[in-house]
C-alpha cells in the first residue's frame, strides 16, 4: 500500500488491516432461534396455508380435467372454467402488471408485507428450519452440533435432515411440475418408473433449487438475489408500516437486575438480551435502525415484548409504527401515494376482470394475398383473394359461418357456410371475394368480414380488411 | 492507489458475484423463453426446419430455455468483467493485488 492509499480510504483505516483474504470471508451461518407471539402464530398460519394452496391445487378438478393446468405440452392454460391460448398473452401481460402494482400499494402502506408473510422464500424456508428443529434441536443445539466434530451421532441427524430437506424438495418439485401437465398422469409415472426426460429433468431442477434456496441460501435470497430489496425505499414514504426499534425509549441499552430502577442506572429500557438479533432470520440487529436486509417479519417484536413483559416494561420497545410515530408527529393512512395506488390498483383490476369476461374464445387473422393486388374476372367483376385464419379458442368443437359486408354487391364465392374447427385448432381458409367495379368510389376500400357461430351470441366477430380495385368513371 | 480502488470496487462476496451472473440473466431468459414461445409454437418451427424427428414441446422449451440462459449469462458475466476499473496504471506491484 502506499501513502496515497491510506488517505484515500480515509476514516476506513479497518478496511486495510483485515487484507484481503476478508473479500473471500465464508458466510457465517445464521441460526434464527425459534419466537412465540402474534406474528409468528399469523407467520406459521400464513406458511400453513401457503403450502396447503401449493401443494393442493393441482388435485382439485374441474368436470373432467385438472382445474389449474398451465398445460405446456398442449399450450393451453386451464384456469377452473377458463381456458386461455398463446393469442391471450395480453391477459398475461396484465395480470403481471396488476401484481407489480399491488406490491407497489402493499409496500407503501405496510412495507414488507411480502417478504415476511408470504414470499415463497419466507414459507420454505420456515418449513426447512421447523424439519432443522425437529431434527437437530434448538438454536443453541444446533450451534453446539456444527461446531462439534464429526460423530456417528452427528452424522446421523445430519442424514435425517437432508434427507427430509430433500424429500420435501423433491415434493415440491413434483408438484411444480404437476402445474403443468396432468398431475395424476404424473404421479403414476413415477410410481411406475416411467417418466419422460423432461419432466423428471424439471422435477430435479425444481427440487434442487428448493433445497439451495431454503437449505442453504435461505436470507441471501432476500440479500443478494431480491430485486425488490433494492427497490423498496422507492416505494416507502415517513407514512409507511415498518419495524422499527423505539430509539429514544431504549437507549442507552444495558444489562441490569429485574429490581434495579433503570432511571437510577441512566438506562433505557433495552436489557441488551440480544434476543431480537438471535430470532432474526436474515441476521441483523433492528436497534441499528431499519435496513434493507430486513424482511418484516415482526420475530424480534414477538421476542422482545415476552422480553419486555418478563421484566415488567411495557411491550413495544420494538413494534410496527411509522417513521412519522416515531417523530412524535401523526401517520396519515389516506395519502396522496395510497390513493393513487390504490385507484390504478382497482382500475387495472376491474378492466382485466371485464376484459375476460367478455372475451370471445375466437380469432380471425386476414391477410391479404401478396401476389396479386386484384384481378378482372368473368362478367367484369373485380376479385380480391385473402387469406384466413380462424382459430377456436373455446374448449369445444364449434361451427362457424363467415359473411363480408362493408359494401354493397360484395360475394363470397367460396363455401363459407358451416366451417368446423376443433377447440385449439387454426383453420387457415382461402376466399376468393368479387364485386362490379361500378361500386367502388376509391381504389382501395374497407370491407368486413363476419365470423359467427349460428345459434351462440357471444361467438361473433368482425373484422376489417382491404378491398383493392379500378375506379370506373 | 489503484489496488484499494480495486479492492473498495470488488468488495463483495463471492457469492454475491455468482449471482450477479446466474440470477438476473436466469430472470430475463424466462423472460425470453416465455415471449419466444408465446409467439412460435415448437411444432411449426420443426417442420419449417426440416426436423425429421420432432422433439416434444417441453423439450423445446426446456432447450430454449437454456440457449437463452447461456445467452443472457453471457451477457451479464462480460458485463461483470466490463466493470472492473480501468484507468490504473499497470504495474508489476499492483497486479498482485488486482483480481
Amino acid at each position: 500500500m502506499s501513502s496515497t492509499s491510506n488517505k484515500t480510504t480515509g476514516n476506513k483505516p479497518e478496511a486495510e488491516s483485515t487484507g484481503s483474504d476478508s473479500l473471500y470471508e465464508k458466510h457465517k451461518k445464521v441460526y434464527p432461534r425459534q419466537v412465540q407471539g402474534l406474528f409468528a402464530r399469523l407467520r406459521t398460519t400464513g406458511v400453513l396455508a401457503l403450502l396447503a394452496i401449493y401443494y393442493g391445487t393441482p388435485w382439485l378438478r374441474w368436470g373432467e380435467r385438472q382445474a389449474v393446468l398451465l398445460d405446456l405440452p398442449n399450450r393451453q392454460f386451464h384456469v377452473f372454467g377458463l381456458t386461455f391460448w398463446p393469442q391471450d398473452f395480453f391477459y398475461f401481460a396484465v395480470l403481471l402488471i396488476l401484481a407489480g402494482i399491488s406490491l407497489f400499494f402493499f409496500t407503501a402502506l405496510a412495507g414488507r408485507l411480502w417478504c415476511g408473510y408470504s414470499c415463497p422464500q419466507t414459507v420454505w424456508t420456515e418449513a426447512f428450519l421447523w424439519i432443522e428443529r425437529k431434527v437437530e434441536g434448538t438454536r443453541s443445539q444446533q450451534m453446539k452440533l456444527d461446531k462439534a466434530p464429526m460423530t456417528k451421532g452427528k452424522f446421523n441427524k445430519k442424514f435425517i435432515k437432508h434427507l427430509l430437506w430433500l424429500s420435501l424438495s423433491a415434493f415440491t418439485g413434483f408438484t411444480f411440475v404437476g402445474y403443468f401437465t396432468a398431475v395424476d398422469v404424473l404421479w403414476s409415472n413415477i410410481i411406475n418408473f416411467d417418466m419422460g426426460p423432461w419432466e423428471s429433468f424439471w422435477i430435479i431442477f425444481y427440487s434442487l433449487a428448493t433445497y439451495g434456496n431454503a437449505g442453504w441460501l435461505r436470507e441471501q435470497v432476500c440479500i443478494y438475489m431480491c430485486p425488490y430489496a433494492r427497490f423498496q425505499s422507492a416505494m416507502f414514504d415517513k407514512d409507511t408500516l415498518v419495524i422499527s426499534y423505539d430509539n429514544t425509549r431504549g437507549e442507552p441499552r444495558g444489562s441490569r437486575k429485574k429490581s434495579a430502577d433503570p432511571k437510577q442506572l441512566g438506562l433505557g429500557d433495552c436489557v441488551n438480551c440480544t434476543l431480537c438479533v438471535q430470532v432474526c432470520p436474515t441476521g441483523i440487529d433492528i436497534r441499528d435502525g431499519l435496513q434493507y436486509q430486513c424482511i418484516g417479519c415482526a420475530a424480534c417484536i414477538d421476542v422482545c415484548n415476552e422480553v419486555m413483559d418478563k421484566v415488567g416494561y411495557d411491550k413495544g420497545l420494538v413494534r410496527y409504527t411509522t417513521e412519522n410515530e416515531i417523530e412524535g408527529k401523526t401517520t396519515r393512512l389516506f395519502r396522496p401515494r395510497i390513493i393513487l395506488y390504490a385507484s390504478i390498483l382497482a382500475g387495472v383490476a376491474v378492466a382485466l376482470i371485464i376484459a375476460i369476461a367478455n372475451r370471445i374464445p375466437l380469432e380471425l387473422d386476414i391477410i391479404r394475398d401478396r401476389n396479386t393486388l386484384y384481378r378482372e374476372v368473368s362478367g367484369g367483376l373485380i376479385e380480391n383473394i385473402y387469406n384466413l385464419r380462424i382459430i377456436n379458442m373455446s374448449t369445444s368443437k364449434q361451427r362457424y359461418h363467415l359473411s363480408v359486408g362493408g359494401i354493397e354487391g360484395l360475394t363470397l364465392i367460396n363455401s363459407t357456410k358451416n366451417i368446423d374447427v376443433n377447440s385449439g385448432e387454426v383453420y387457415h381458409l382461402n376466399v376468393q371475394v368479387r364485386l362490379d367495379p361500378v361500386a367502388l368510389k376509391r381504389p382501395s376500400n374497407e370491407i368486413i368480414f363476419r365470423l359467427e357461430s349460428p345459434g351462440q351470441e357471444h361467438l361473433k366477430i368482425e373484422e376489417t380488411a382491404r378491398f383493392i380495385g379500378p375506379v370506373i368513371r | 492507489m489503484a489496488s484499494t480502488l480495486n479492492r473498495r470496487k470488488t468488495d463483495i462476496p463471492t457469492v454475491q458475484r455468482v449471482i450477479a451472473v446466474f440470477w438476473p440473466s436466469f430472470l430475463t431468459a424466462g423472460l425470453a423463453t416465455v415471449l419466444f414461445f408465446t409467439a412460435f409454437n415448437p411444432e411449426e418451427m420443426s417442420l419449417c426446419l426440416g426436423n425429421t424427428k420432432p422433439i416434444s414441446n417441453v423439450g423445446a422449451y426446456t432447450i430454449g430455455f437454456f440457449l437463452f440462459w447461456l445467452l443472457t449469462s453471457t451477457t451479464c458475466a462480460l458485463t461483470c468483467y466490463f466493470q472492473r476499473p480501468c484507468h490504473q496504471p499497470v504495474s508489476p506491484t499492483d497486479t498482485n493485488n488486482s483480481l
